[in-house]
């Protein structure tokens, strides 16, 4: 009978601790993310929503910088994947924004999935370089060889054939600030959820030793292959948002010169922690809004700051402030203390 | 009339390969040397080219103003190791490559606050022209592949016939045993780091007149130095050479078959050599992972 008691107990504590590390797990997902939610009300909107997708194309080059190991000069050209296939639809076939999103993404997922079979079994540097030729490759055939179809240098204008969509009207700002919020949300829960799979930890030991992962049997090659197409996927995505956004997209988006943005930001947020990109991607595009709004030239002070941060031991900023977070939170919670 | 659009195309091409060359050249010694991969030297080659076309408006002296850029070029690279790349030589090559662009940026917005943003032209300094089979051809892009060519032997017989090349050369094999034997390889770190420096910023300098001065310039060649790197291998002098004159010509002779090929056929280029032979031409083993 005793027993019994004692075995409900464990099995309600086990039961309680679960709940808990759940809570944990959405609060820690969601507080971020409301405070983002809630700057949409108060700070101008055109700056939230960019940071918003901002904050998604550095999480695809958090996931291949942090867990796969992988520096890649090229983002843009999965980007202006993303933008162009949502572009074309909009402009030449449909008028529904979400198909738009829906084309862009399968038009990522083929080309990263291509280009990734042939990529992945380089390592970082030379990845780096082939990704940045893969980038200027895209940029002039958007801009000169398929100029019938694009528009060269004019681009596509598609923002007044974006017909209103029922629930969340994706051509009204407000509701796309909703709809982003919503899309950066799952992306990021995506990756976090990655983090504790086994997909997620043969990511991690693929960038520490490669060998040691084919010893154990896994497919290095595979999952190597697996998250870069989930990465470039997911740059694709941010890709076809900032399309809907501007309604307008020009070769400029696979212009070579904003290769490295996602890597620095990547860094300045703290390469490999989960809120690197957002504090990331909140601070290049704060910084980049205010000061080209103050001196006019924003290129010296992020190369200032790029450079105090890497000297300082590459943390980033999330990588500094969270042992500090930590230790607060030590303080504050009971159990710690005892 | 035919062959001579392909002359002047060729020594079109040869000339722009000379650039190449005289920048790629810095990136490669001081990845084979210090292991870092400096994109730096891009902010060299457009303070060359700035700090010529400044003096070469007040003086009125061509050459002397080259060599003013490319004596400020390596005053500009001594400051940035000296605070900088001393500090991080022990990190790994992803870190410097970062740091290094953070320099770049940070650099072509001080260009940009010192000189402004309009691109400027730049007068040549020699305006005669000579026939090369009855096709008119510039001499001054004949000098600037002289001065290549004079720059590589330089460098091939510094490397070969100079105890301090000969420590360098050891140095790129084993920095260990070299330190070991009581050389000093952070003084070769800097002695190279100035040196590549000095010859981006001639290269910045030479090409100015050829292009408009602009604060962008530097960051427009990156994708092309890159390239040339890549494709010699990082790390060799001679797959250098050979890959900088190739991508020259390909840039070359590529925009004359079809213009929009000229920036694209080295990426394609650059890609077929990648996927056959991951090293580069030239590529040492050393690097394979």
């Amino acid at each position: 009978m005793r027993d019994l008691e004692a075995n409900a107990l464990i099995l309600k504590r086990a039961l309680l601790e679960r709940m808990l590390s759940t809570l944990k797990w959405w609060a820690g997902v969601l507080v971020p993310f409301g405070i983002l939610g809630l700057a949409g009300w108060v700070l101008p909107l055109p700056f939230v929503i960019e940071v918003l997708i901002f904050s998604m194309y550095t999480m695809a080059c958090n996931f291949l910088l942090g867990r796969l190991g992988f520096i890649s000069f090229g983002q843009p050209a999965y980007l202006a994947a993303g933008a162009y296939g949502t572009a074309f639809y909009l402009y030449y076939f449909g008028t529904n924004p979400y198909l738009g999103i829906a084309a862009g993404i399968l038009t990522g997922f083929v080309v990263s999935t291509l280009a990734g079979a042939v990529f992945v079994r380089l390592r970082s540097d030379y990845f780096a370089l082939v990704n940045l030729a893969l980038t200027v490759i895209f940029f002039y055939t958007l801009q000169k060889v398929l100029a019938p179809i694009t528009h060269g240098d004019n681009g596509l204008w598609f923002l007044d054939r974006m017909q209103n969509t029922p629930v969340l009207d994706l051509t009204a700002p407000r509701q796309l600030l909703v709809f982003a919020w919503l899309a950066a949300l799952v992306i990021w829960a995506f990756y976090k959820y990655l983090d504790g799979t086994v997909f997620g930890a043969c990511c991690l030991a693929t960038k520490t030793n490669e060998d040691k992962v084919k010893f154990l049997g896994y497919n290095d090659f595979a999952i190597r292959w697996t998250g870069f197409v989930i990465a470039n996927t997911t740059a694709a995505f941010a890709g076809s948002l900032y399309g809907i956004y501007f309604g307008f997209v020009s070769p400029e988006m696979a212009s070579a010169a904003r290769a490295a943005d996602p890597v620095v930001v990547t860094i300045l947020g703290g390469t490999g922690t989960l809120y690197g990109p957002l504090v990331g991607a909140l601070a290049y595009v704060g910084m980049k809004d205010l000061i080209s709004r103050l001196v006019g030239n924003w290129e010296f002070f992020v190369g200032l700051l790029l450079v105090t941060i890497m000297l300082a031991g590459e943390k980033g900023i999330w990588g500094t402030l969270q042992p500090i977070f930590q230790r607060w939170a030590w303080r504050w919670t009971p159990e710690a203390r005892e | 009339m035919e062959g001579n659009i392909w002359i002047s195309g060729v020594i079109y091409g040869l000339s722009m390969g000379s650039i190449f060359f005289l920048l790629a050249i810095g990136l490669s010694l001081c990845f084979g040397l210090m292991r870092i991969i400096s994109l730096d030297q891009l902010l060299y080659y457009s303070l060359g080219a700035y700090v010529a076309y400044t003096v070469e408006t007040v003086t009125h002296q061509p050459w002397i103003s080259i060599l003013c850029g490319a004596l400020a070029a390596g005053i500009a690279s001594l400051v940035v190791e000296r605070w900088v790349f001393y500090r991080i030589y022990a990190r790994e090559l992803t870190f410097t490559m970062i740091t290094s662009f953070g320099i770049l940026i940070g650099g072509v917005g001080a260009i940009k606050y010192v000189w402004g943003l309009v691109p400027r032209p730049a007068s040549i300094p020699v305006e005669a022209q000579v026939a090369i089979l009855g096709t008119p051809v510039p001499v001054y892009r004949l000098i600037v592949v002289a001065i290549a060519a004079a720059v590589y032997l330089a460098i091939h017989v510094a490397l070969n016939r100079t105890i301090v090349g000969k420590a360098i050369r050891a140095a790129v094999e084993d920095v260990d045993q070299v330190e070991g034997l009581g050389v000093d390889v952070y003084r070769l770190f800097t002695l190279t780091f100035v040196g590549a420096g000095m010859l981006s910023g001639l290269a910045g300098a030479l090409h100015a007149p050829l292009v408009m001065v602009d604060p962008q310039m530097g960051l427009e060649v990156v994708p092309f130095v890159f390239m040339v790197v890549i494709i010699g291998g990082l790390g060799s002098i001679k797959g250098t050479l050979v890959s900088a004159f190739l991508v020259g010509q390909v840039v070359s002779l590529g925009s004359l078959v079809y213009a929009p090929l000229a920036q694209m056929a080295p990426f394609v280029a650059m890609l077929v050599v990648l996927l056959v032979k991951p090293t580069g031409l030239y590529g040492s083993v050393l690097l394979r992972r």
